[in-house]
C-alpha cells in the first residue's frame, strides 16, 4: 500500500470508529432476571440518566442493533433464544452484561433452571455487577465499552463459545 | 443550463448531497425538540450523520428467501424518488432546479415511492412483523394520500397553474394559510403520515411489531431507507412552506417558515397517543378528506364567483 | 362474622367429607378428604360462594411416608379453608376442578409438573414453566430429586425449515416474546391474527423460571431472605415481607410496632414506585411516549426517598427476620413528606391525563372489558380485579402487620376496561400516599427487631399479602430445622393472564400490548417455580432464513 491509500483507510477507520461510538443501537435480552436490572436499564432513557444524548438507542429489531445487553441468569428456555437473538446482530457486535445474575448466577447459582452465567452462552464483552447496578453503573459500562472501541481495538467476531447448531 | 451547472445542482448543491445533509440536520432538530418537550437533553447536532456512518459500517444480512435485486434495489429507489422529487421544489428557497407545466402531480407520486418502497421490502422479506408493517405502510398511504393531494391541490387552483414554479411566486403575495386555514391543517398533519411520524407511526409501532417493514435491513440498506424519509421530509417542508406560508425566496425564509414547521410538528409528536391503524384510516377518510372536499368546493365557488 | 364463624360455616359445608378438622392456626381450618370427595366439596363452597380459591399447594411428605400431599386454599376474609388429600406417591391422581374453577388449570398444572400429580381430566399435559428440553417423568419438588436428573443443557436445538406462518387466507400467527419490545421480562405469546384481529391466543410462560423453590429447601431461613426478594425486582419487598411474618408467625415472634409501621411504609413507597413504573409502561405501549417519560421521571422521586431510607433503589432489602433493619429518622421524614407532596400533585394530574387526553383514551377505553362476573370467574386478583368492581384487597379484608393500625381504603371502578385498570391504580397511590403520610407523623417507638430463634419450630403457615399486582400467598412448612421444608409461593399474575388470553380475541393487534400491560405482568414473579408450557407444536426456526420466526424470540 502506498503512502496515499495507506492514509485513506486511516482515515476511514478514523471515521468509522467514531460513527460506531457516537451512535450505538442497543437490543436487551432479559433471559429471566426478576426484573430488577431491567427496570434500571429502562430507566437510562427516563429524563433523569437521558443516553439519546450519547446517542445511545434502544432498538426492537436485533438487525437493527450494535450492542446486546443481557440481564438474568439464563434460564434452560431462555438459553436458545438468547444465542439466537445474538446471532441474528450484523457485525460489529458487542454484549453487554448487566447484573450479578449475569456474570455468575446471582443468588440463583446452583438452580436446576439456570444455566448460569451468560459467559457461558454467549461471548460477553463487558460485565457491569450489581443487583442491580444503578443507571449510572450501567452508563459506566457502556462506556468502558466505547472506550475500548476508541483504542481501535476492533474485535475479530469471536463465535468460540458460542455452540454449532446440529444440522437438522 | 449546461450539463455541468445540472449535474452539480442535481448532485451537490441545493439537491443531492446538500440536501441530505440538510436532511439529517432536520432530523436531529426534531429529535432534540421532541427529547427537549420530554423534558430530556435530546442527541447531540451530529447524531444522525454517526448513525447513518455507523450503519453504512455494518454488516448487511440479507435474508435467504428474499429477492435479492428487490432487497438491494428499494432503498436505492426510495432515496431516488425523494432525491428527484427535489428537483421541482424550491428547495432551500432557491429556484427550483427543473420545473415545467403539471410538476406538482409528479412531485407528489415521487414523494410516495419511498412509502411504496418500504411497503414491497416488507413484502419481500415477509417476515411476520415484516409483513404486517408492510401492510399498515400501504393502509396508512391509501388513508392520506388523497386528502394531502387535494391540499395540495387549493393553492394550485387559486394560483391557476400546476407548476410549482408559478405557484411559489403567485404566493409571495398571496398567503394561502389565511384563506384555506383547512388545507393547511391536512396538509401539514398528511405530511406527517407520509413520514410516519407520530401519532402515525402504526407502520412501524415498535411495541407491536418490531420494526414494522423494515425489521429485516441492516446496514447500508437501513441506512438508505432512513437518509429516504428526512430527504422527504425537508421536500415537504418546503412544498408546504412554498404553497401556505408566502412562497419561498431564498435561503432565510425558507429557514424560518420551514423550522415554524418543524416546531408544530413536534409538538404534535409529543402530545399525541399514536393512533390505531383502523383509528387513522377512519380519521383521514371521515374528517381529512371530506373537510379538505369541503375547503376545495369553497375555493372554487369562490374563484368562480370573482372572475 | 368474626373468624370462628367463618369457619365454622365452612366447617359445616364440609361435614359430609370431613375426615379430619385441624386448626393450624387461628385463622385457618384444614379439613382432611379423600380424593374422591374433592370435586363434591369443591362444590360445596363454591355454590355457597365461600371466598374464592387462592392457590394449590404440593408437599412431598418424604420419601418414607411415599406421600404426596395437595392442599386446596380458599380465602374468606381473613380466614383460610385448606382442603388436604394425601396420595401415595405412585399414584398421586386427583380429579380435576378446573371446569368449576378456571384459574385452577394453572395451580394443577404447576403440580402435575412439579411433583407429578396426575389430573383426571384435565387435559392439558403441555408445561407451564419448566423448559421444553426438561426430561420426562423427573420431578424438581420432590424430595429425591437431585440435580443430574435434569440433563445438562449441552448442545443446541436443530432447525427445521420454517413454515410460511400461514395458517390459511388471511391468517398467521404472530409471535410476541420472549424478546420484544413490549415485553421487559420473557414470555411467549402468540396470537393468530386474520389481518389485524386476533382469532386465538396462546401463551408459554417459563423464560423467567429459575427453580428458586427447590433452591430455597437448601438455604436456610435467613439467607432465604434474600433469595426470595429477588424473585421480582418491581415488588421485592412485598416478596420478603410475606416470607418474614409467615416465618415469624411460625417462630411465634411478635415484633415491634415500630418494624411493622416501617415495613408498610416501605411498601407503600413500593406500590407508588411499582404503580408509576406500570403508568410509563402502560403509555410507552399505547406510542405515548411523553407520558413514559414524565412518569418515569416523577418516579426518581420515590427511588430517590428508598435509597434514602434504605440504601438502594432496587431491592431495598429493608426486612429482617424479626423486625427491619432501618430506621426514619426526622432528616428522612421530612423528605419523605416533601417527596409524598410532589408525587400527589404529580398523581392528580396523570390521573386527569388518563381520564381526559382523547387520544389515550382511544386506546383505552372500552378496551378489554371485563365484567363483574366474568372477573370472580376468572379468579382475577389485584387492581385488575378491583378494576371490575370485585374488592378483593388483602390489606382490607385480611389486614396484617400495621395495617390494623394504618388502615387504607379499597379503591374499585365499575367499568372493567382499561380506562379504569389505569384509574383504579392511580387512585390507590393517592390513598397510599395519605397512609404513607400518617405513619410517619405517628411512628411509634420501640425497637426495630425482635429476636428470632435459629431453628423455626415446626409448622405450617399461610401469609398472605397485597403486592402491587394482587394478592401474594407464601405457604411455608417448617420441620423445626435451620431449613425450610417446603416453600410455595403463589403470585398473583399467574391468576390474571386469563385477562389478556380470554380478551385478546377478538380485538386488534395493537391492542394486545395495551391488555398485556393493563394486567401489569410479572413474569418473574410467575416463573420461580418451573413450569413450561409448550403452545402446540414446537417449532424451531432456523435463523439463517431469518424467518419472522427468529424474531420470535427476540426480546427488547
Amino acid at each position: 500500500m502506498n503512502a496515499n491509500e495507506q492514509v485513506w483507510t486511516k482515515v476511514i477507520n478514523q471515521v468509522r470508529t467514531w460513527a460506531r461510538m457516537n451512535s450505538i443501537w442497543a437490543v436487551h435480552f432479559n433471559s429471566g432476571s426478576c426484573n430488577g436490572c431491567d427496570i434500571e436499564i429502562l430507566a437510562t432513557l427516563t429524563p433523569r440518566y437521558d443516553v439519546e444524548r450519547f446517542g445511545i438507542k434502544l432498538e426492537g429489531s436485533p438487525r437493527h442493533a450494535d450492542v446486546l445487553i443481557v440481564t438474568g441468569p439464563v434460564t434452560r428456555q431462555a438459553r436458545e433464544r438468547l444465542i439466537r437473538t445474538y446471532e441474528q446482530m450484523p457485525e460489529p457486535k458487542f454484549v453487554i452484561s448487566v447484573g450479578a445474575c449475569s456474570i455468575s448466577g446471582g443468588v440463583f447459582e446452583g438452580c436446576y433452571n439456570c444455566v448460569g452465567s451468560v459467559d457461558d452462552v454467549i461471548p460477553v464483552d463487558v460485565f457491569i455487577p450489581g443487583c442491580p447496578p444503578r443507571p449510572e453503573a450501567v452508563i459506566d459500562g457502556i462506556v468502558q465499552l466505547l472506550t475500548e472501541l476508541k483504542g481501535g481495538k476492533a474485535r475479530a467476531p469471536q463465535k468460540q463459545n458460542v455452540p454449532e447448531e446440529i444440522a437438522a | 443550463m449546461n450539463t455541468l451547472t445540472s449535474l452539480f445542482t442535481i448532485l451537490i448543491f441545493p439537491a443531492g448531497l446538500t440536501l441530505v445533509l440538510v436532511g439529517m440536520l432536520y432530523e436531529w432538530i426534531d429529535r432534540k425538540l421532541v427529547a427537549r418537550f420530554q423534558n430530556r437533553v435530546g442527541p447531540r447536532w451530529f447524531q444522525p450523520f454517526a448513525d447513518a456512518l455507523k450503519l453504512f459500517a455494518k454488516e448487511q444480512i440479507t435474508p435467504e428467501i428474499v429477492n435479492p435485486y428487490l432487497f438491494f434495489g428499494l432503498p436505492i429507489a426510495a432515496l431516488a424518488g425523494a432525491l428527484t422529487a427535489a428537483l421541482y421544489v424550491p428547495l432551500l428557497g432557491l429556484n427550483p432546479a427543473s420545473n415545467f407545466p403539471g410538476d406538482l402531480i409528479v412531485t407528489i407520486y415521487l414523494l410516495s415511492l419511498p412509502t411504496m418502497c418500504v411497503g414491497l421490502a416488507g413484502w419481500n422479506t415477509s417476515g411476520r412483523f415484516s409483513l404486517i408493517g408492510a401492510t399498515r405502510a400501504l393502509t396508512q398511504l391509501f388513508a392520506y394520500e388523497a386528502p394531502f393531494l387535494l391540499a395540495m391541490l387549493g393553492p394550485a387552483l387559486v394560483a391557476g397553474s400546476w407548476q410549482i414554479n408559478t405557484i411559489n411566486s403567485y404566493t409571495q403575495n398571496h398567503w394561502v394559510i389565511f384563506t384555506q386555514p383547512i388545507g393547511f391543517i391536512v396538509a401539514l398533519i398528511g405530511l406527517m403520515g407520509k413520514l410516519e411520524l407520530p401519532p402515525f407511526d402504526a407502520p412501524e409501532a415498535e411495541t407491536e411489531i418490531v420494526a414494522g417493514a423494515l425489521t429485516e435491513y441492516s446496514g447500508r440498506g437501513l441506512a438508505l431507507f432512513k437518509i429516504g424519509k428526512s430527504v422527504e421530509l425537508i421536500v415537504g417542508l418546503s412544498l408546504i412552506s412554498s404553497f401556505y406560508l408566502g412562497g419561498l425566496n431564498g435561503i432565510p425564509s425558507f429557514l424560518l417558515k420551514s423550522l415554524t414547521l418543524l416546531l408544530i410538528m413536534s409538538m404534535f409528536q409529543v402530545l399525541l397517543t399514536r393512533l390505531r391503524i383502523d383509528q387513522t384510516v377512519g380519521l383521514w377518510w371521515r374528517f381529512g378528506a371530506i373537510l379538505v372536499l369541503a375547503q376545495l368546493v369553497v375555493t372554487i365557488l369562490w374563484k368562480g364567483f370573482s372572475l | 362474622m368474626n373468624i370462628e364463624q367463618v369457619l365454622a360455616q365452612a366447617e359445616q359445608l364440609l361435614a359430609a367429607w370431613n375426615k379430619e378438622t385441624i386448626h393450624p392456626e387461628s385463622n385457618r381450618l384444614d379439613v382432611v378428604i379423600v380424593a374422591d370427595d374433592l370435586r363434591a366439596a369443591v362444590i360445596a363452597l363454591h355454590d355457597a360462594h365461600w371466598g374464592y380459591l387462592s392457590a394449590i399447594t404440593g408437599l412431598d411428605l418424604g420419601t418414607a411416608s411415599a406421600q404426596l400431599e395437595a392442599l386446596y386454599h380458599f380465602c374468606n376474609g381473613p380466614a383460610v379453608a385448606s382442603l388436604r388429600v394425601r396420595l401415595p406417591r405412585d399414584q398421586a391422581i386427583l380429579p380435576s376442578i378446573a371446569d368449576i374453577i378456571p384459574p385452577a388449570s394453572f395451580f394443577e398444572r404447576e403440580l402435575q409438573e412439579m411433583l407429578g400429580f396426575t389430573f383426571s381430566g384435565l387435559n392439558i399435559s403441555a408445561r407451564l414453566f419448566l423448559s421444553d428440553d426438561w426430561p420426562e417423568n423427573v420431578y424438581p419438588l420432590r424430595a429425591d430429586f437431585t440435580l443430574d436428573q435434569a440433563a445438562p443443557v449441552a448442545v443446541r436445538q436443530p432447525d427445521k425449515l420454517p413454515e410460511q406462518g400461514f395458517v390459511g387466507g388471511n391468517t398467521f400467527v404472530i409471535p410476541i416474546g420472549p424478546q420484544h419490545p413490549a415485553l421487559k421480562e420473557p414470555g411467549h405469546f402468540e396470537f393468530t391474527v386474520d389481518g389485524e384481529i386476533v382469532t386465538a391466543a396462546r401463551m408459554r410462560l417459563g423464560y423467567a423460571h429459575r427453580g428458586i423453590e427447590k433452591a430455597a429447601e437448601s438455604r436456610n431461613w435467613i439467607q432465604n431472605l434474600y433469595l426470595f426478594e429477588r424473585i421480582c425486582g418491581i415488588c421485592s419487598h412485598t416478596h420478603a415481607m410475606a416470607y418474614s411474618i409467615g416465618v415469624e408467625k411460625l417462630a411465634q415472634v411478635e415484633i415491634p410496632a415500630r418494624a411493622q409501621a416501617i415495613r408498610e411504609l416501605v411498601a407503600g413507597l413500593e406500590r407508588i414506585h411499582s404503580h408509576l413504573l406500570w403508568l410509563g409502561v402502560t403509555a410507552h405501549e399505547a406510542g405515548f411516549d411523553t407520558l413514559f417519560m414524565y412518569s418515569w421521571r416523577d418516579r426518581e422521586t420515590v427511588m430517590n426517598l428508598l435509597e434514602q431510607i434504605t440504601g438502594n433503589r432496587v431491592n431495598y432489602s429493608a426486612n429482617l427476620l424479626g423486625g427491619v433493619k432501618c430506621d426514619i429518622g426526622l432528616e428522612q421524614a421530612k423528605a419523605i413528606k416533601e417527596g409524598i407532596t410532589y408525587l400527589e400533585t404529580r398523581i392528580r394530574h396523570y390521573l386527569e391525563v388518563v381520564t381526559t387526553d382523547t387520544m389515550f383514551l382511544n386506546r383505552t377505553r372500552n378496551i378489554g372489558t371485563i365484567t363483574f362476573a366474568e372477573a370472580e370467574n376468572f379468579g382475577l386478583l389485584g387492581p385488575t380485579a378491583r378494576a371490575s368492581g370485585i374488592t378483593r384487597d388483602v390489606r382490607i379484608e385480611a389486614p396484617y402487620g400495621a395495617y390494623t393500625r394504618f388502615p387504607v381504603s379499597v379503591v374499585t371502578e365499575t367499568k372493567g376496561d382499561l380506562e379504569a385498570r389505569c384509574v383504579v391504580r392511580l387512585k390507590e397511590l393517592l390513598v397510599t400516599c395519605l397512609a404513607i403520610r400518617t405513619i410517619v407523623d405517628n411512628l411509634p417507638e420501640g425497637p426495630l427487631t425482635a429476636r428470632m430463634p435459629r431453628k423455626i419450630p415446626a409448622g405450617e403457615t399461610i401469609s398472605r399479602i397485597e403486592a402491587p399486582r394482587g394478592e401474594l400467598l407464601y405457604f411455608i412448612k417448617s420441620n423445626g430445622g435451620e431449613t425450610p421444608a417446603r416453600v410455595h409461593i403463589r403470585t398473583p399474575s399467574l391468576c390474571n393472564w386469563v385477562s389478556v388470553l380470554e380478551k385478546a380475541v377478538g380485538r386488534q393487534l395493537a391492542d394486545v400490548p395495551m391488555l398485556i400491560a393493563g394486567m401489569d405482568p410479572c413474569f418473574s414473579c410467575n416463573d420461580r417455580v418451573v413450569t413450561v408450557r409448550h403452545t402446540g407444536s414446537n417449532e424451531n426456526w432456523s435463523w439463517k432464513q431469518l424467518r419472522e420466526y427468529g424474531i420470535e424470540y427476540y426480546k427488547r
